[in-house]
């Protein structure tokens, strides 16, 4: 029986190539659009994800502690917040500073080495934001060792929000596609129970259930839909290919972002289907 | 089996049927006579439940009008065959398929059921020959009988037909009468509704003559065992 579902469906599509020829292209257009902005999205994110692993909390010494002391607190820092942390002593810190100024007469003018000593902490994946970055500066500074400590709050800052404001603008541009996917295939189904009312009609009168009639049409809209959606990744992977030619190396959506995305598609395009026919089968059936 | 009491059913200000009551008994043959514009179709209408009565009640079977979900109507419908003037028949698929497609509706049977039971209702109907042609590549009656196997394929208890004849020219017609006659002496209740009195007679079965949406008159009919021979110079279908 299934497949006769199938057979149906693509009867359907083949009497009605124009009506599927224009779902088609209208779905691969939006879909498209939506997979830019994917690839868009997923790629600032790997470029995020590179600097967010860089981020780090520089733990500032007081002079007075003692290597067990340092110790301890290394202990405590790898238990609480970090994966990692390394001991800077106040000559290494005085080496750094030296290499990033660079003005050997201006380091001359300072009589003793005023840095302290530091460790620096490369933080937890689950700390890597700034309100969890900055409650833990806040405890850290409390423990009796600490001098001061520093994260680069503000950049940390404006970083979030800039991931924060392309995972909505992904959301808003995802959910506008959805809408798109649902107007198209909603109208393109009422279109083609239109174009076949008297077939719908017949069967109708000889007892078909409104599950039997719809069907085929929900078939054919979710092929027409998986369709579109791998015509619009293939657009999407063609345009990664020539953009990384031309300008910057790019990465391809992962395998598991376009299995999302066709199957998302189809889902929406399965449920505008099961509205548009719930609604048209009622009118147009004896 | 189909119970009409006290149905009365109105199109706006229009009123198609007067407080119509008839009752059709299992295995019988009933002729529904009357002019256009009588109310006859509005009769066959409300048996397969596309419209429901202003008033009174409709039982067909254990189905109660006014009463029934949309999936209860197609159970009731898939329990009838139903002829119309006009064939319905799906013009772009063959008449196999569209014989077979009443038993896929049907749903109770496997694929491997399928053809036999069409290739059976179109040997009965005399068009096995004729299982790939298209509707378009048919005369009327070839039309007609495919109409009619679509609607015997499941052996229904009950056959409606509407003006079966109404569009076809002599020869064809007396073929399809036949037809019928035989499929209701084989079982089935027949119930077919005509304007022209020749049709009804010649079927043999009770006559209820509708005038202005109201039952002027019934025959009683010879009954099957004394019904007239069809027409003339009839030889039926499966003897061909």
């Amino acid at each position: 029986m299934h497949l006769f579902y199938f057979r149906e469906a693509w009867r359907s599509l083949k009497h009605h190539r124009g009506l599927a020829y224009t779902a088609i292209v209208s779905l691969t257009a939006a879909l498209t659009l939506s997979g830019v902005f994917l690839l868009l999205a997923h790629n600032v994110e790997l470029a995020l994800r590179l600097v967010g692993d860089r981020r780090e909390m520089v733990v500032y010494l007081r002079d007075s502690v003692t290597k067990e002391q340092r110790d301890g607190l290394v202990a405590r820092l790898l238990q609480l917040y970090g994966t990692e942390v390394t001991y800077v002593n106040k000559d290494q810190a005085w080496k750094e500073l030296s290499d990033q100024i660079g003005d050997r007469e201006l380091l001359e003018a300072v009589d003793t080495n005023p840095l302290p000593a530091s460790l620096r902490v490369k933080l937890k994946p689950e700390l890597l934001n700034y309100r969890a970055m900055d409650d833990a500066a806040r405890q850290v500074r409390v423990f009796p060792e600490v001098e001061d400590v520093r994260y680069g709050g503000e950049w940390v800052r404006r970083l979030d929000e800039l991931g924060l404001g392309l995972r909505r603008g992904a959301m808003i541009a995802g959910l506008t596609v959805a809408i798109a996917i649902v107007f198209v295939i909603y109208n393109t189904i009422r279109l083609t129970v239109m174009a076949r009312r008297p077939q719908v009609e017949i069967m109708s009168r000889l007892g078909a259930t409104d599950r039997f009639i719809a069907a085929p049409f929900v078939i054919e809209a979710m092929l027409q839909a998986a369709l579109a959606a791998l015509l619009a990744l293939g657009l999407v992977f063609a345009l990664e290919r020539a953009f990384e030619a031309r300008v910057v190396a790019v990465s391809f959506l992962p395998v598991t972002w376009a299995a999302a995305f066709l199957g998302a598609v189809v889902l929406l395009s399965w449920m505008a289907a099961m509205l548009a026919l719930s609604r048209v089968l009622r009118a147009v059936g004896p | 089996m189909i119970t009409f009491d006290e149905v009365t059913r109105r199109f706006g200000e229009r009123l198609a049927l007067d407080s119509v009551s008839w009752h059709m008994d299992e295995g019988e043959c009933l002729v529904l006579l009357g002019p256009s514009g009588a109310g006859k179709t509005t009769v066959l209408r409300l048996i397969t439940h596309e419209i429901k009565p202003t008033s009174g009640t409709v039982l067909v079977g254990t189905f109660r009008s006014g009463r029934l979900s949309r999936s209860q109507r197609a159970l009731l419908r898939r329990t009838l065959g139903v002829i119309y003037e006009d064939f319905r028949l799906l013009n772009d698929r063959t008449v196999f398929e569209n014989v077979a497609l009443a038993v896929r509706i049907m749903g109770r049977f496997a694929t491997s059921e399928v053809v036999p039971r069409v290739m059976y209702a179109l040997e009965e109907v005399g068009l096995q020959h004729k299982q790939t042609a298209y509707p378009n590549e048919l005369s009327g009656g070839e039309k007609q009988r495919a109409a009619i196997a679509r609607a015997i394929v499941n052996r229904p208890a009950v056959i409606l037909a509407d003006e079966p004849t109404g569009a076809l020219e002599p020869g064809s017609a007396d073929e399809v009468l036949a037809l019928l006659k035989r499929i209701h002496l084989e079982g089935a209740a027949l119930l077919l509704v005509t304007t022209r009195r020749e049709v009804a007679h010649a079927l043999g079965g009770r006559v209820i003559t509708i005038v202005d949406g109201r039952v002027r008159e019934t025959e009683a009919g010879a009954g099957p065992a004394l019904a007239a021979p069809i027409a003339t110079g009839l030889r039926p279908v499966a003897e061909r």
